[in-house]
């Protein structure tokens, strides 16, 4: 038993390394000014990345902003839409539903490459092509699948048996829905919110081919310095936006867990 | 009553019109890899470009090259993620913080991750000082070349590394539930723990496994930024090809991209056809009445 304990603390500590040390290592090469063969901590230090990037800090602003305002509407219109698809495949039967659940699950296997290089021509005669609205809407029906995966899947866990139960006690349907099914949902919604969020904002060949160098979001700024070998500043912007993101994620956690401390945790999970 | 009728595809309408627009996207690929693109005069549907697809060795070797990162990436990373969950379940070690912990990558865009990988696996990296520290190397060229390799070693580490959380992700919950209740029936009535989990929680959880294979594999099939930021010169991946060929300026180009991409998605066709074939093997069983 002893040496049982001892062998999954060692695992335990290796898959916590395999995560951590190479975010570590990005986080110290922020500051770093030198670090030269073979040493395995850096000769020098400096803020000179920092600087330079918040010497341009009309750019970063700009960026950041344009970024996760894209990644918040395409979280919040995949969580709409998901909402109104998860329900009408979960409560209802209808000729076509079948139809329905494939097209919900089909982006996943359609490659982002494929889609966004078949849909260019689209794009550009419906006046998409290279406009945010564009972006938002090729992200969208990539984060979509997700949403409404999370999102039926808590419907089929919460059942139907309390709206049910309203709707014997005398509300419409429509109350039922509104005051009894969506706020026990909420943990679930922010969950597929959370999911949108991430699968858009790591978007970058839509944004690449589709944005036009005309929609800068993190990855379109990020991705020359790497390319050019700048690592300092390529750490620099992937710890800022990482951090924006955790910040945002635990937010929405924070959120989920209020909500369910309000009662409706117990009947849901 | 009507209204009734038409509640269901009144909540499908915002879906109906994005599936729209995608298939669109998906039809307009396809023509342009028959070599159909009026713009330039072309209307005669050929598979002349599929057939020189398979024909130029430069694209045979990008699509076996492709295969061969998105198969063993996605093996190694489903079997890491279904052992992890393994793990968390029969430990009972399923708990917030730990969970946390494994997500964390899921959050981390791809190119990030390209980024780590350069700050890790490159030959100044972090391996190979450690390496050297360890007295296994002396010189930086000692250590072996992981990344803009022939053999995609650095794709694939940096694929493992993004998606083994995602199949943690996908898998956990159910196996979690499916443990806690059928897997510790079968404990009470005197299974060893790894054999109940064997017999009982893992079969159970076969098609939710299969279909996190069938998504991370497509994915990386088809995936841009990582072949592109840390993969070889030569053999380039499929998307990569397809992009190089896509912004060709003469649009005679055109057709090579879009039937490397028709060769994709004809890849992720027989692999979902073979998850199929695989999922209802299962309702077979189910139906002999030797499943739960």
């Amino acid at each position: 038993m002893r040496r049982k304990s001892v062998l999954s603390g060692a695992l335990l500590a290796a898959g916590a390394a395999v995560i951590l040390l190479p975010m570590a290592v990005m986080v110290i090469w922020v500051f770093t000014e030198r670090w030269a063969w073979p040493d395995l901590w850096p000769q020098r230090f400096s803020l000179r990345a920092v600087r330079e990037v918040l010497h341009r800090s009309g750019q970063l602003a700009g960026v950041l902003s344009s970024s996760v305002g894209i990644s918040l509407a395409v979280a919040a219109l995949s969580v709409i839409v998901g909402l109104m698809t998860a329900r009408a495949v979960a409560a209802y039967d209808f000729p076509g539903r079948g139809l329905a659940v494939f097209f919900t699950s089909l982006p996943l296997m359609v490659p982002v490459t494929v889609f966004a290089m078949g849909v260019q021509v689209t794009f550009i005669r419906l006046g998409l092509n290279n406009t945010i609205h564009g972006v938002i809407l090729a992200h969208l029906l990539y984060s979509l699948p997700y949403a409404v995966y999370l999102i039926t899947d808590g419907m089929r866990a919460l059942g139907t048996a309390l709206e049910e139960q309203a709707r014997v006690l005398g509300a419409t349907g429509r109350r039922a829905f509104f005051r009894v099914t969506l706020p026990l949902l909420t943990p679930v919604l922010l969950a597929a919110f959370s999911m949108a969020y991430i699968v858009s904002f790591s978007q970058y060949f839509l944004t690449l081919l589709l944005g036009g160098g005309q929609v800068k979001t993190f990855t379109m700024v990020m991705v020359p310095y790497l390319q050019g070998g700048e690592r300092n500043i390529a750490s620099v912007y992937s710890v800022v936006f990482l951090a924006v993101t955790f910040l945002l994620l635990i937010l929405f956690g924070r959120l989920a867990r209020r909500w369910m401390g309000h009662g409706g945790g117990d009947f849901y999970g | 009553m009507t209204r009734r009728k038409a509640a269901p595809y009144l909540l499908l309408l915002p879906h109906i019109l994005l599936s729209a627009l995608f298939i669109a996207g998906l039809a307009a690929g396809l023509s342009q890899s028959l070599g159909v693109i009026p713009a330039l005069g072309l209307t005669e549907p050929t598979l002349d470009y599929y057939k020189e697809a398979f024909t130029r060795p430069d694209m045979l070797r990008s699509v076996l090259y492709s295969l061969r990162i998105a198969l063993i990436s996605a093996l190694i990373a489903t079997g890491a993620g279904v052992g992890i969950c393994a793990w968390l379940t029969i430990s009972r070690r399923a708990h917030d913080r730990l969970v946390g912990l494994v997500r964390l990558p899921i959050a981390v865009p791809h190119v990030v991750v390209a980024l780590l990988t350069v700050l890790v696996c490159s030959q100044n990296g972090l391996l190979a000082r450690l390496a050297c520290l360890c007295g296994l190397i002396d010189e930086q060229s000692q250590f072996p070349a992981l990344l803009y390799d022939r053999a995609g070693v650095g794709v694939i580490l940096a694929y493992v590394w993004k998606e083994t959380p995602f199949i943690v992700y996908f898998v956990l919950a159910l196996m979690a539930n499916v443990s806690e209740s059928l897997g510790q029936a079968a404990v009470n009535l005197g299974a060893r723990p790894w054999r109940a989990f064997c017999r009982v929680t893992l079969p159970l959880c076969r098609n939710t496994i299969l279909s996190g294979f069938l998504i991370i594999f497509v994915f990386a099939l088809g995936a841009y930024e990582l072949p592109f930021l840390l993969g070889a010169t030569t053999p380039k991946a499929l998307p990569v090809l397809a992009y190089i060929e896509y912004i060709h300026p003469d649009m005679r180009h055109r057709p090579y991209a879009m039937a490397l991409n028709g060769i994709v998605i004809l890849i992720s066709v027989v692999s979902a056809m073979a998850y199929y074939a695989l999922m209802r093997r299962k309702v077979t069983a189910l139906e002999r009445g030797d499943g739960a």
